[in-house]
């Protein structure tokens, strides 16, 4: 059991590379909860894109009819790593956690596998 | 520069005020300045966000009002009865704190009153600065605007159309339109499904923009006068808000 703040420190603690998260609400592209960041990367300007990204995809996957669910999405720039990981809400309402991570210092395996268990930990 | 959102607020944020601020469309409880719940008659409040949009039975919360509500608690009841998750209660809180002040920072929310002191029952959750919750409320007005910049469909009944061949409509919004049935307005809806009521606008807009439900060019006829709300007849002695609210739709059943 943890709250956002913990389990998104916890992120960036654990996480190696990591160089800022957020607990993004879906429904209306606000964080919920943001660590990290910096001048370059607004965390708050992030949240409300990314969710326009998590929504074309979905949109996307309406469209080619496939019945699956999205776990994550992952976008690679030439220095970073933005990973973002849909959770599976209890409510109708939707959420998901966003990472950005260092390319050179990041495993991303680990860095997948660690957000799982984070997303885990917040149980919502 | 942009200005404030509502200029009281941010003098009761810099004094550290801890009370009620009250306007027509909803009221913000703060504590040491900062924003520690939100309610408005607009939106649906935390219990059917977690109990109708969530998992949370409603025979617990029920039981949690009961047990803890005099105590001022309910909060802590709900995660320590095992009835909550400590993640999904804060989620949901501060869902309703966002979604309540959305609306009772609207322009059209009259005058502004503080009652100091004052706190509310659902007791300490989590708090944000007032400034945050000014920030976003602004950035929630610009986002509806350039989604598609209709704000009568906000407040009139939504009526589906039929998707044109080879438009994929998304499960959440199906979810929505199913509800639709061409008499309930976004809010009516959000209380259905139990979802805020600012995320309902906004998937509305979006609908209206795909050409999925009809965009309105004449404010709806009201079917009858809007019911008080609780914030006002439950705890409170009479007010201007009430008042005017009283005349208005007295006004409106001549």
């Amino acid at each position: 059991m943890a709250n956002v703040e913990t389990a998104l420190k916890e992120a960036t603690t654990t996480i190696d590379g990591a160089l800022g998260a957020a607990l993004v609400d879906y429904g209306s592209g606000m964080a919920l909860g943001t660590i990290g960041g910096s001048k370059d990367l607004d965390l708050s300007v992030a949240a409300a894109g990314n969710t326009d990204v998590v929504r074309a995809k979905v949109r996307t996957m309406e469209m080619l009819g496939l019945q699956d669910e999205i776990e994550d999405i992952l976008i690679t720039l030439g220095s970073q790593y933005h990973l973002i990981r849909l959770m599976k809400a209890r409510g109708s309402s939707g959420f998901f956690l966003y990472l950005a991570l260092d390319r050179g210092r990041a495993n991303l395996a680990m860095a997948r596998h660690q957000l799982r268990k984070i997303e885990a930990e917040l149980e919502i | 520069m942009t200005t404030a959102v509502s200029p009281l607020l941010t003098r009761l944020a810099a004094e550290r005020a801890t009370g009620a601020l009250l306007r027509d469309r909803g009221t913000l409880f703060l504590e040491d300045g900062r924003v520690v719940h939100a309610e408005s008659p607009s939106t649906p409040g935390l219990d059917v966000l977690l109990t109708t949009g969530g998992g949370l039975a409603p025979e617990r919360w029920k039981e949690a009002v009961d047990e803890a509500g005099g105590r001022r608690q309910v909060a802590r009841f709900l995660v320590d009865s095992g009835g909550l998750a400590d993640g999904e209660l804060e989620i949901c809180h501060l869902a309703a704190i966002f979604d309540a002040a959305f609306f009772a920072l609207s322009p059209g929310s009259g005058p502004s009153r503080f009652r100091r002191g004052a706190t509310h029952w659902i007791g300490s959750v989590r708090s944000v600065p007032a400034e945050a919750v000014e920030r976003e409320t602004r950035r929630r007005r610009e986002l509806l605007d350039a989604v598609w910049p209709y704000p009568l469909l906000d407040i009139s009944p939504v009526v589906p159309r039929q998707a044109a061949p080879g438009q994929t409509v998304t499960t959440r919004q199906r979810i929505l339109l199913g509800q639709a049935d061409g008499v309930r307005t976004p809010a009516d809806l959000a209380w259905v499904l139990g979802r805020p009521a600012f995320h309902t606008l906004l998937d509305v807009r979006r609908l209206a923009a795909a050409g999925l439900v009809e965009t309105p060019h004449t404010r709806p006829v009201p079917l009858s006068a809007a019911p008080l709300p609780d914030w006002i007849t439950e705890a409170q002695s009479p007010d201007v808000a009430l008042l005017r609210r009283l005349r208005d739709a007295l006004e409106a059943s001549l």
